[in-house]
């Protein structure tokens, strides 16, 4: 059958290029930030690529970048998590009372996973069965949660903790942090998950018309509460991490951590209104967000500078994504 | 049980008073000092803060199309963190820092009000950006470090007694919220902030500035939370950077048990009122318990999500907030 | 001769008013069956029943000759009628495969998404509507509406559907996009699929369909065979015998008051002239999309021309939003009175007052409540708007009275020129004629009235001059004389006339 004249054919290795470097644009983007920025600070500081500098880079992306595969999926169908930094005061304390009574590094994997994961649902449920507004029920168990966890640790810290997530937390394999390893299994996971399972695709047709995933069928429920399960997990193999790179659990631990995580996500790409975005770009902005915390080390400037540095830059990502939105579609 | 949930629904300040009735009982009969005038008057003086916080917060909410501000906690540190750095760094007369701390906090406002109306970013992002850059400014200026030796003419805002009652309710809160009573129910204002919240599109064809609105509502929240700053700061007589930690959560919650609907277009102040005094009662109730301030928080926590969770029960059953 | 789907004498109402009375078809094996008929003929009514989206008070549905319940549109859909609407139900930034096949993903053994399987079964699918999809790969939000509908109905295809409903597909297509879309329907024909077209474009009806079923208030006034029926007779059965309704005795129409020139907005409208004067009813007639409301948007300051000016009492306009053309003297009642216009959790009070609040402030913005109360009861009389008192909530009234509200609204604001959207839609008959009334009255008292209507004896009925649209230009402006049924349609229906310039 002859093809109209309004088209040509279509070659399939070409499509697909095409259709690869559509989604690598704005990846490229946060890459060439990552690149900017690290050449920048090496002119001004020349510390920022020494080989110990660049490792702790990694190993405080790694914690950023696990709980973002997650806040990706969740934004994604249009809501919102600002729980995480709580969930994870929660599970460090869980993880920490299992280590500190001699648990071997399996069981205390199970922990932070069974803990993480419980929490997280709470929060599903509350938003896929309760029909609670994201943001109101994470700003909700958020406060909830930072109260248990003071609660749990009875006024006191957990400290002086056996080695067995030393490992986890501080030791190198091939140069690279093992949380940093960590965090790219999980992240090839979730590629896995977001690129061929329909269960991830689903996720995506939610957030990009409601209405329509409706009629296909998609079980809107189960997906709400697979994102925020997901999250949850997530956090706790972060607070393996965290725990075995602090050794040390407080009554504030992991609090502003959500602040690190949405600011990952929303510098990566994926849109505040849902339907769009990638768990890698998230991972790299995970990257910069721990490059930016690094860069204001570096320069003496104060720690206490980066909500407004993450704030601003939220704003800025935000906004610039949007009115680039609004030229493209009137 | 369902005239029960029929009476939550439809007379909100009713069941309110009956809560708050019950909890100030519960807390009478189980802590020592709750029920004493001392305690009382203490309770008023702390609730005024949050009370023009969670005034502000209710007029956002109201505005609808999923206006919500999580940075009024925020605004108030930061407006504080003004008023004493003029006052103590800068040297400028401590009522004049007082008026530039409650205008700077309209300004932190008007920052929301800009990006939320003119950029169009979704007002939960913005100023849940801003909830951060804020407290973190607040930090930055002070370098963690209350600001205090403020000059104890100022005290009389915060620490003294007009008849018997604390200086700020008789005098600042309840004229505050009179005003915004009146504002809400009488004025061309508050039926365009009516109008905005329960319906946007007809608002528009109808000639209101919807845009205007939303600027003005983010504003007045920046102004009350620079209020409730000069009235902290006199109290505790200091500018703490992170006086308003967790205020926010605080004021959402007030709004929504007070009858605000998280959809737009219904509040009242006498609902936000009554849910100011739930809040404080419970939050003071829960300190002379001995109970670690950290749990006051978790418990607004708790409060919140069963009143959302309340609010949907009864949304599906058919039954309108009133 | 196998009939796919039928519906027998089927009806609905809508809270008394009946949108479709016993209504008869059936689409067969093969056959392009297009459905033709003003707005509120009853098409969408059918439509909607025949896709699960609404659910018939009377009759019965059948699909493949067994009575079937289609009890919402994702069973209608599964069992094999596909509906593809005019505003594309797609995810925008997902591409044509996913779009298709979301939901219903083809699966390797593990259990992941066989994105090879798929793409070659989309291609597939192109291939059987004859389409080459270059655009495989790119966020369907980017393409032309065009493609977003071929992409809907391969999705359609995919789902193994025997009854494909387009509804007003070519209203925003470009010709050679339309041309494509014909291609493709007389793929699905021959593959023995059956089409529902519905479309006012009695051209395009005449190129591609095989069978054509007239509707004219909620009636089904025949169904014939494209080839054994002419244009005028189709024009006919749509309009019917309209009586001409009584002439208003002298009503003074004075000096022009509003002068358009050229009026372009996008996306349609495009080079709009006419004048309006005092005291005068000018009546918007025309079908689906025609640009009547975007005229009125812009002429209410609610959309920007890009070209062209608008002369008020010989001064120039230039507004940035309502509020400044109120400020002028325009007002404007919108076409969906629920969504655009009333508050409806509010006390009727508030939306009567809402426009003018301004004149009703007294000390410091604070509104007057006693001069809101007698503006309320003020209007309430006047209309004669049925409600227990000013503080019942307005989606308490009939719809009628909700109209008198809306219309009451901008009446106290005293406009100059008043743009009525629709204002008898969904109105009984009784309400209908108090308002026509009050039009008549209005225009009495000198105030410029355009009623926008797609109701030919409503708009028959109040205006002095007819101006028609047809595709965002002005087709035809008639005399009362002139305007009869026929003439109305075949000018709305892309028949051109010569302007008819108003009286001396």
């Amino acid at each position: 059958m002859r093809a109209l004249p309004l088209e040509r054919t279509p070659q399939p290795g070409v499509l697909r290029a095409r259709g690869i470097a559509l989604i690598r644009s704005r990846e490229a983007t946060v890459v060439a930030f990552i690149v900017v920025l690290g050449m920048f600070l090496e002119a001004v500081t020349g510390r920022f690529l020494a080989p110990t500098n660049l490792a702790n880079v990694l190993l405080n992306s790694a914690g950023t970048a696990t709980v973002a595969l997650g806040m990706t999926l969740v934004i994604l169908t249009g809501g919102i998590d600002v729980s995480v930094g709580s969930m994870l005061g929660v599970a460090a304390v869980a993880v920490g009372y299992a280590s500190a009574a001699g648990w071997g590094l399996g069981p205390l994997v199970l922990v932070g996973l069974t803990v993480g994961g419980l929490l997280g649902l709470v929060n599903g449920a509350l938003i896929g069965f309760g029909g609670v507004m994201p943001v109101i029920a994470t700003l909700g168990t958020l406060n909830i949660l930072r109260a248990l966890t003071f609660q749990l640790l009875r006024a006191k810290w957990i400290s002086d903790l056996p080695p067995t997530l030393r490992d986890l937390g501080l030791g190198l394999a091939l140069g690279v942090p093992i949380s940093a390893w960590v965090a790219l299994a999980m992240t090839l996971v979730f590629v896995y998950l977001t690129t061929r399972r329909p269960l991830g695709r689903h996720i995506y047709a939610i957030g990009g018309n409601i209405e329509a995933a409706r009629l296909a069928g998609i079980d809107l429920t189960r997906a709400l509460l697979f994102v925020y399960t997901a999250t949850g997990m997530l956090v706790g193999i972060t607070a393996l991490m965290y725990v075995g790179q602090t050794g040390i659990v407080q009554s504030n631990t992991g609090s502003g951590f959500e602040l690190q995580v949405i600011a990952a996500v929303v510098l990566g790409g994926t849109s505040i209104m849902g339907g769009r975005g990638t768990v890698v770009g998230s991972v790299l902005g995970a990257l910069l967000v721990a490059e930016i915390k690094n860069g204001l080390i570096l320069l003496n400037i104060s720690g206490l500078a980066e909500g407004m540095v993450s704030g601003v830059l939220i704003l800025l990502a935000v906004g610039a994504d949007l009115l680039r939105l609004r030229g493209k579609r009137p | 049980m369902n005239s029960f949930l029929r009476f939550i629904a439809t007379d909100r300040p009713r069941f309110l008073i009956l809560v708050l009735a019950l909890a100030f009982v519960v807390f009478a009969l189980t802590t020592a000092e709750f029920a004493t005038l001392y305690n009382v008057f203490n309770m008023t003086q702390y609730g005024v803060e949050i009370g023009l916080l969670a005034l502000g917060e209710t007029l956002v909410i109201i505005s609808g199309g999923g206006s919500i501000d999580l940075s009024v906690g925020s605004m108030l540190s930061l407006s504080g963190v003004f008023m004493g750095l003029l006052t103590m760094r800068v040297g400028i007369n401590v009522w004049l820092a007082a008026l530039l701390g409650i205008l700077s906090g309209g300004l932190l406002g008007a920052i929301n009000a800009l990006f939320v109306t003119r950029i169009g970013i979704p007002a939960l992002i913005v100023t849940l950006g801003t909830l951060y850059a804020y407290a973190s400014a607040a930090l930055v200026l002070t370098n963690t470090v209350p600001i205090s030796g403020l000059p104890e003419h100022l005290f009389v805002l915060g620490q003294s007694k007009v008849l018997g009652v604390p200086f700020q309710v008789l005098m600042i809160f309840i004229p505050v919220a009179l005003v915004l009573h009146v504002a809400l129910r009488r004025t061309i204002f508050g039926r365009n902030l009516h109008a905005v919240g329960t319906n946007e599109v007809a608002a528009r064809f109808a000639a209101i500035n919807v845009g205007a609105v939303r600027f003005w509502v983010f504003t007045l929240a920046g102004l009350l939370a620079g209020l409730a700053a000069v009235v902290m700061t006199s109290r505790v007589a200091s500018a703490r950077p992170d006086a308003g930690v967790g205020y926010e959560l605080q004021a959402i919650t007030i709004a929504v048990l007070g009858g605000t609907s998280i959809l737009g277009g219904e509040g009242t102040v006498l609902g936000t009122i009554l849910g100011v005094l739930v809040i404080t009662v419970l939050s003071n109730g829960l300190q002379l318990a001995s109970i670690n301030p950290i749990w006051q928080l978790g418990a607004v926590g708790i409060v919140l999500v069963v009143t959302v969770l309340l609010n949907q029960w009864l949304a599906r059953r058919g039954l309108r907030l009133a | 001769m196998d009939v796919l789907i039928a519906a027998r004498q089927v009806s609905k109402s809508f809270g008394g008013v009946r949108a479709l009375h016993q209504a008869d078809f059936e689409l067969r094996a093969g056959e392009v069956h297009a459905v033709v008929g003003q707005n509120g003929a009853g098409k969408s009514t059918l439509i909607r029943i025949l896709s699960g989206a609404l659910l018939a008070d009377a009759g019965q549905t059948f699909y493949e000759e067994r009575p079937v319940h289609l009890a919402s549109p994702k069973v209608a859909q599964n069992m094999g009628i596909a509906t593809v609407y005019q505003d594309p139900l797609v995810y925008p930034d997902l591409n044509a495969v996913e779009n298709i096949f979301m939901g219903r993903e083809l699966r390797d053994r593990v259990g992941n998404i066989d994105w090879r399987a798929q793409q070659e079964r989309a291609v597939q699918l192109f291939a059987e509507l004859g389409i080459a999809p270059t655009f495989l790969f790119e966020p369907v939000g980017r393409l032309s509406i065009g493609l977003q509908q071929l992409v809907l109905i391969a999705k359609a295809l995919s789902y193994a559907s025997r009854v494909i409903i387009l509804d007003e597909p070519t209203a925003i297509l470009t010709q050679g996009e339309t041309e494509r879309l014909f291609q493709v329907i007389r793929r699905l024909r021959g593959a023995q699929l059956g089409v529902i077209y519905i479309s006012h474009r009695l051209e395009e009806i005449f190129t591609i369909a095989d069978r054509v079923t007239v509707m004219k208030d909620g009636e089904v006034r025949g169904t014939f065979e494209v080839q054994a029926i002419s244009r005028d007779d189709l024009i006919d059965l749509m309009a019917g015998q309209v009586a001409r309704a009584e002439m208003q005795a002298g009503r003074r129409i004075e000096e022009v008051i509003l002068a358009v020139d050229g009026l372009t907005v996008p996306p349609r409208v495009r080079e709009v002239t006419f004048d309006l004067r005092r005291g005068e009813v000018l009546g918007m007639f025309g079908l689906v999309g025609s640009g009547r409301t975007d005229i009125a948007h812009a002429l209410f300051g609610i959309t920007r021309p890009v070209r062209g000016t608008m002369t008020l009492d010989g001064r120039p306009l230039t507004f940035h939003d309502p509020w400044q053309a109120l400020e002028q003297g325009i007002a404007y009642l919108p076409e969906d009175r629920k969504a655009q216009g009333l508050f409806l959790r509010l006390p009727v009070r508030f939306d009567l007052s809402v426009a003018i609040l301004r004149w009703l402030r007294g000390f410091l913005g604070i509104v007057n409540a006693a001069q809101e109360e007698r503006n309320g009861r003020d209007l309430v009389a006047a209309l004669e708007i049925r409600t227990p008192n000013l503080e019942t909530l307005t989606n308490a009234l009939s719809g009628g009275n909700q109209q008198k509200v809306l219309l009451g609204r901008w009446l106290a604001r005293r406009p100059k020129i008043l743009i009525l959207d629709e204002p008898t839609r969904g109105v009984d008959v009784a309400a209908k004629e108090e308002i026509h009334e009050r039009i008549f009255q209005l225009a009495a008292s000198g105030v410029a009235v355009i009623v926008i209507s797609s109701e030919l004896p409503e708009i028959m009925k109040v205006s002095d001059r007819i101006l028609i649209m047809h595709e965002g230009q002005v087709a035809a402006i008639l005399n009362r004389a002139a305007a009869t049924s026929e003439a109305l349609l075949r000018a709305a229906t892309g028949e051109r006339h010569e302007y008819a310039r108003a009286p001396a």
